[in-house]
């Protein structure tokens, strides 16, 4: 996992408390909104996001930047790329 | 024999028009709004459609809005969904003194089971609560306020925005209980300026066993029924599609009817609060005089009790209700009463009229004629009516 | 939620008012907590001549004072004081389970009125 701090984002999306698979059906609608090179944020309390993320990324063509580990969740960063 | 039924915080019938939008969703439109065939996608709109209609009413936006079983079930989800999601900051909830008890019992559950502290705000003899002191009482491990909008035992309505600013400025989340001001009042969550609020179908014409919470976007809640992803798996569970559509069409007709609706049942009630206080002495009219909800009159009685009272009027063919809980068959008198000064043997005598859309002139008439002389019976019976002693 | 009988008695109490020249007082409950009753009585030969009372507190309250009045007119001391919470309860034909102490204090508050009387006429 790559770790990233002080990223600035565009949109935020808190899905803290949200279960499995709302932290990829969200994340999917909102980036549909965003312009390309834009930053979206993502944080969440699962686990499992930090291996579904990625790989959501990888399969949407998405960058994903990293992640940083906060004291109630993590957040995740995800570059729009086309 | 003539009815009255003015107990409309209890329950009201619903709208002709709410019921004929919702009957198609018993039978032919039946198709779960998850499933991926035709009669379910099309469901799923018809449910988005309502959460927009639901959102408008009260200022908000469409993906703020989640649809729950009741307004008690939104107050639920607002306090234990909010406070479970926030335990990291703190573990201290401040609600007032006369909040539903869906709420009340919502605190008390963390205070019992969690060792988080809730403090009681106190209210006036309006029932009105002091903004400067929950100024005071707001620290740095409060979590969350909940304070109602409309008290359904007094009438009286909290300055709810004030309040609201006092949290916001503090960082602390606020919600309100708006059950009974949602459909009765104009009700805006910019202008209330709160995180959440409660609302519930009956008051709007939409049948009982729906309600809707109402939060900002990106407040976090904890889901109180785990599930899939219904509600955008804030509620799990199959939708309660013709609910929601009652729901949806009551709004619409509400956003539309509201001022006439307000105005009509507040000539009718300000003729039956000036008829009653005329007819009838040693009566208090209890709540705010003016900052009240416009259908609701609510006193108590001297030297008679409420649910003897009830089963008079019922004799009279008079549906109302009364906050001695006698009735209530938990309490003997109303913690609401208690809580805004009123004396316990006075407070025994309470009984409240709620009144809506379909009530008329002739009915609060028949009404003035009736009570004055059911009160003189039951006094005539009670060893505390003056006449007696 | 009530019997017809209960409704009767509560609608239509019988025996409700004050003796002014009553041989005996009892006085029963306080209306902080909910129910209040007193029950005035004239007693001739060892017999209830004549019985009112006045109530204040709920329907069962009311129903149950009425009853009871019904029920010790007539008696002799000695039987009056034998009427019971479920003798009232089972001559209203059933009081909900929550009414049950209207019940209590209704034949309470006889006893209290006998006992009056005899306190006085022991002297």
């Amino acid at each position: 996992m790559k770790f990233v701090e002080k990223q600035a984002p565009d949109e935020t999306l808190d899905l803290v408390c949200r279960m499995c698979p709302m932290h990829l059906l969200e994340p999917g609608d909102k980036i549909k909104c965003m312009k390309k090179g834009q930053i979206l944020e993502v944080l969440t309390d699962y686990d499992g996001a930090l291996d579904d993320i990625p790989a959501w990324c990888e399969k949407c063509g998405h960058e994903f930047i990293g992640m940083e580990e906060e004291d109630d969740c993590y957040k995740l960063y995800i570059r729009k790329a086309k | 024999m003539q009815i009255v039924y003015m107990d409309h915080a209890a329950s009201t019938p619903v709208r002709r028009e709410v019921l004929e939008e919702m009957l198609p969703f018993f039978q032919e439109r039946f198709g779960n709004p998850s499933a991926i065939y035709d009669i379910g996608i099309d469901i799923k709109g018809v449910i988005e459609d309502q959460r927009e209609k639901v959102a408008n009413l009260i200022g908000a936006e469409a993906k703020e809005i989640v649809f729950t079983s009741s307004g008690a079930e939104a107050n639920n989800l607002a306090v234990k969904g909010a406070v479970l999601a926030n335990r990291k900051k703190g573990n201290h909830i401040i609600v007032s003194t006369i909040e539903h008890h869906s709420v009340l019992n919502a605190a008390r559950f963390f205070e019992r089971m969690m060792d988080y502290e809730v403090t009681f705000l106190p209210v006036n003899n309006y029932g009105l609560v002091d903004p400067q002191r929950l100024a005071e009482l707001v620290r740095e491990e409060t979590v969350l306020v909940s304070i109602m909008h409309g008290n359904n035992e007094i009438g009286t309505i909290e300055p709810i925005s004030g309040l609201a600013a006092i949290c916001r400025d503090k960082g602390v989340l606020f919600h309100t209980d708006a059950v009974a001001t949602v459909g009765n009042i104009p009700v805006n969550v910019k202008d209330l300026n709160v995180d959440m609020l409660s609302l519930t179908g009956p008051p709007l014409g939409a049948p009982k066993g729906i309600g809707a919470l109402y939060f900002r976007s990106n407040t976090r809640l904890m889901p109180l029924i785990h599930g899939g992803i219904q509600e955008m798996g804030r509620r799990g569970g199959t939708e309660n599609v013709p609910g929601i559509v009652g729901l949806g069409k009551a709004a619409e007709l509400t956003l539309n009817e509201l001022p006439e609706k307000t105005k009509h049942v507040k000539n009718l009630k300000d003729r039956l609060v000036s008829g009653i206080m005329d007819r009838i002495e040693e009566i208090t009219y209890t709540g705010h005089p003016e900052n009240r909800l416009p259908g609701h009159a609510s006193f108590c009685i001297a030297a008679i009790e409420g649910e003897a009272l009830l089963l008079m009027l019922n004799q009279a063919g008079i549906y109302a209700n009364t906050g001695s809980a006698c009735a209530s068959k938990a309490l003997k008198i109303s913690p609401v009463l208690v809580a805004i000064g009123v004396p316990a043997e006075i407070a025994q005598g309470s009984i409240v009229f709620t009144l809506d859309r379909d009530n008329t002139a002739p009915e609060v008439d028949y009404i003035l004629e009736k009570l004055p002389a059911v009160v003189e019976r039951l006094r005539s019976f009670s060893p505390l009516w003056k006449k007696n002693i | 939620m009530y019997s017809e009988k209960v409704m009767d008695h509560f609608m239509n109490p019988r025996n409700v008012g004050t003796l002014e020249d009553a041989d005996g007082i009892g006085e029963v409950g306080n209306p902080v907590c909910g129910d209040m009753m007193t029950f005035y009585i004239k007693v001739r030969d060892d017999k209830i001549d004549d019985i009112k009372f006045n109530t204040f507190g709920c329907a069962a309250a009311i129903a149950v004072s009425s009853m009871v009045s019904e029920m010790a007119k007539g008696k002799t001391l000695k039987d009056a004081r034998a009427i019971t919470k479920d003798s009232v309860a089972a001559a209203l034909e059933g009081l909900p389970k929550q009414k049950m102490h209207c019940s209590n204090l209704g034949a309470e508050a006889l006893t209290k009125a006998i006992e009056n009387y005899e306190k006085k006429n022991s002297a």
